[in-house]
């Protein structure tokens, strides 16, 4: 797997690129910019791109930002965006537009490779991944009525499972039950919230995208 | 005051100048019954009566109307009466003080030009007004008064039982018909010139102006305008006589000199009725004035519904309006500005129509009876000007705190979250060397742990000195991602749309200080735009520990005002619509 990094710390992008080498990951380019990293994915088409959220010219929103282009011009490079904020918000900006093939974990998680290997490897399957943390802070949050409420304890559970880019066995395997049983508590999700024409890899993300919008 | 003055004048100066004009008039009336037909007042002794009469009453006037030490109006009015007897002393009743007659006969034109031009409200004589009066002086003083007595030998004129003209230097017939003649032909030009000055000068003045001199100056012209006729009438005999003509314009001279007298009275009456106005201001403003009430009474009692009153700060830093808003002491098109002075300090300032305050009287009026009204309104508004500027220093404290606040969050995210997270990358590289050696990775393991931590509580830290949501996407966006990290937290109707930064702010740590207070139970939030403010209501299922000092602060900095029971918490920011 080809992985581009972007980051305007080099001393952290020089570590994280060791740490994913070391890991079997190999690293098609550094750079420390939201322009580079768009003219770096161009020339050199790697399979996924990690994007710092806050990066050079305006120090704000520009990796998010160049993360949406790329997902706009190069569907088969996936994004994993980093961020120090735990905003549901950007993630939903991120996935609004093209959901899948993205990610966004919380910065710390660099330091944790199992953890980035795995979210790069359900990134380059099609899912998106959204950071753990983020997803138990939406389920544990307040909401007005809404879809979701239509799910059981159970459904809930899974569905976060699945945001946080969870397949049906890793699931399975986290909440001790059967693949069978996943596999109807998702259906039975999809059915809840309206969600049934489509691929069943793209019907995943609408859901995913269903938790985000709630509030 | 003015009553306390007039009460302690001492009644030996006012009596004198009465004492004076009596002797002379008795002198006055004696001198043209003894030679009825050489008088001015001809035989008739009602006539001769009036010119005594007239004299009396403008000496009266003159008494009464005396308030100040320096007043020349007064002694200019007076001393006009006094002359105008001495015109009958051209007479050979007149013994000894006939040289006096025949060379102060034609004075009191010139005494009342002087009184009329510096009129009773005093005003200062300008260097035209001054030409005006030398030039009347040397025409009837000069040449027709003393230059032709000097020649005047009254036997060598047919005047047998004349006395002695004391004054005679040498008789001379030509001379003295030349002299006098040139006499009457400069007084009669002074006269009318001087009648049609008076009449330009009243026509160029403002309508409060003209209502303030025209009472005098124009009587006073027309008497001045009838004794250069008479000049006329006498110039082919070479002086002014007591044929029928002579005494119809006598007549006429006196009936004007009534006239100024009742003009004079007439102003001060005036005068009087404004202060009166304003001095009811005082008992009508009662104890506790409202910012505009003496603006509005000043506004009723000189009749300007515009009239706009500014006041001086202490520190002599500005001006403020009633309100206590920033205000220029400047005249605005077509208006002007009047200086309110007390204890030799200009307190306030009333700006009014152009002309409106021309009279002195009257702003010396407010000076005087409405300074007490005036310097309460003034420390009402210099309070309110403080308040303003207390709000205001306030606010921007608040805005800078939130500056520094978001400035802060950015160095924590852009500076040490990024270095933590570099170092725990660096340590992760660390620990893979560091395997066959389970002391070591053990340590490293715990300080990773430790990292970690560190990690999340710099960020809640960070997000708790001022959310990013707050300052990129508003009020609404900042609450649901508060209430994501707080499970308490539930958000009712929140407006989507953009406040002022100071209002967002505010709004948000009023919830975020509501959460602080309770330790359990929901805390319920909704807040709506209701005309030119944000109305936020927060209810907690718990009683709140302690009332909300810091969002009490913040909001009150702000203008608006926040209401809080112990269970609900209601915050009105303004904001423009």
């Amino acid at each position: 797997v080809r992985v581009v990094i972007a980051d305007d710390e080099a001393l952290l992008r020089d570590g994280l690129a060791r740490l994913l080498e070391d890991a079997g990951f190999e690293i098609a380019g550094r750079c420390g910019d939201a322009d580079a990293l768009l003219r770096m994915v161009e020339a050199r088409r790697p399979d996924a791109a990690i994007v710092d959220i806050r990066m050079p010219p305006n120090r704000a929103d520009d990796g998010l930002v160049a993360a949406q282009e790329i997902r706009r011009s190069h569907p088969r490079t996936g994004v994993l965006v980093l961020s120090h904020y735990l905003d549901s918000r950007y993630a939903a900006v991120l996935l609004e537009e093209a959901p899948e093939r993205a990610g966004y974990l919380l910065k710390e998680r660099v330091s944790d490779v199992a953890v980035l290997a795995d979210a790069l490897r359900r990134i380059g399957e099609g899912e998106c991944v959204i950071d753990p943390t983020i997803v138990s802070r939406l389920v544990a949050r307040k909401r007005e009525r809404g879809p979701l409420d239509e799910l059981t304890e159970r459904e809930r559970e899974v569905l976060a499972l699945v945001a946080e880019g969870h397949s049906n066995g890793g699931i399975a395997e986290r909440l001790f039950l059967t693949r069978k049983t996943v596999e109807a508590h998702v259906s039975q999700i999809f059915l809840k919230l309206g969600l049934r024409e489509s691929p069943d890899q793209n019907r995943r993300v609408q859901a995913v995208l269903a938790f985000l919008r709630s509030e | 005051v003015t009553s306390l003055r007039v009460v302690a004048r001492s009644p030996v100066r006012r009596l004198a100048p009465a004492a004076a004009y009596a002797a002379l008039a008795v002198a006055t009336a004696s001198i043209a019954r003894s030679r009825p037909e050489l008088a001015l007042a001809g035989d008739s002794r009602a006539a001769l009566a009036a010119e005594l009469a007239v004299g009396a009453v403008l000496v009266a006037t003159a008494l009464v109307i005396r308030r100040a030490k320096h007043a020349w109006f007064p002694a200019l009015l007076a001393a006009a009466a006094l002359a105008w007897l001495l015109s009958e002393w051209a007479s050979p009743g007149a013994a000894s003080a006939l040289a006096a007659g025949l060379a102060l006969g034609a004075a009191w034109p010139v005494l009342l030009a002087a009184a009329a031009l510096r009129g009773p409200d005093e005003r200062r004589l300008g260097p035209l007004s001054c030409a005006v009066l030398v030039l009347g002086a040397l025409a009837c003083v000069g040449v027709l008064g003393v230059a032709a007595t000097l020649v005047f030998d009254p036997a060598l004129e047919g005047c047998a039982d004349c006395p002695r003209n004391l004054l005679l230097a040498g008789g001379d017939h030509v001379a003295w018909t030349t002299i006098s003649q040139a006499g009457l032909a400069a007084a009669v030009a002074w006269s009318f010139a001087f009648a049609a000055f008076s009449l330009g000068r009243l026509a160029r003045a403002s309508a409060a102006r003209r209502r303030v001199e025209a009472p005098v100056l124009l009587p006073a012209a027309a008497a001045i305008a009838l004794f250069g006729v008479d000049c006329l009438h006498g110039f082919d005999r070479g002086f002014t006589s007591n044929d029928a003509v002579d005494r119809a314009l006598r007549l006429g001279e006196a009936a004007a000199l009534a006239l100024v007298a009742a003009g004079a009275a007439w102003t001060r009456v005036q005068a009087r009725r404004t202060r009166g106005e304003l001095a009811r201001l005082v008992v009508d403003l009662g104890a506790a004035p409202s910012p505009g009430d003496l603006r509005d009474h000043l506004a009723a009692a000189l009749g300007d519904d515009s009239l706009e009153l500014l006041h001086a700060l202490d520190d002599e830093s500005g001006w403020v309006d009633a309100n206590g808003r920033r205000a220029e002491p400047e005249p605005t098109d077509g208006r002007e500005l009047t200086p309110v002075i007390a204890g030799g300090r200009t307190i306030s300032a009333i700006r009014h129509r152009a002309g409106l305050l021309d009279d002195p009287a009257v702003a010396r009026a407010i000076g005087v009876t409405a300074r007490l009204a005036v310097e309460h309104a003034r420390l009402g508004a210099v309070r309110r000007a403080r308040l303003e500027q207390l709000r205001a220093s306030r606010a921007r404290i608040v805005e800078a705190a939130d500056r520094e606040r978001r400035r802060l969050e950015r160095d924590l995210h852009d500076g040490a979250q990024q270095r933590l997270v570099t170092l725990a990358v660096g340590m992760r590289l660390a620990h893979r060397q560091a395997r066959g050696d389970p002391d070591l990775e053990a340590g490293l393991a715990d300080a990773e742990r430790e990292l970690r931590d560190a990690t999340v509580r710099l960020r809640g830290l960070a997000h708790g000195l001022f959310p990013a949501a707050l300052g990129e996407e508003g009020l609404a966006a900042a609450i649901a991602v508060l209430a994501e990290g707080e499970p308490r937290l539930v958000s009712g109707e929140l407006p989507a749309d953009r406040f002022a930064p100071s209002v967002e702010s505010a709004a948000y740590f009023m919830v975020s200080e509501a959460l602080r207070l309770t330790s359990d139970g929901d805390v319920t939030v909704a807040a709506a735009r209701e005309q030119a403010a944000l109305a936020i209501d927060i209810i907690t299922d718990a009683p709140l520990r302690e009332p909300p000092l810091r969002a009490e602060d913040r909001i009150a900095a702000l203008g608006g005002t926040l209401t809080a029971g112990t269970r609900a918490l209601h915050a009105e920011l303004p904001c423009e619509s």
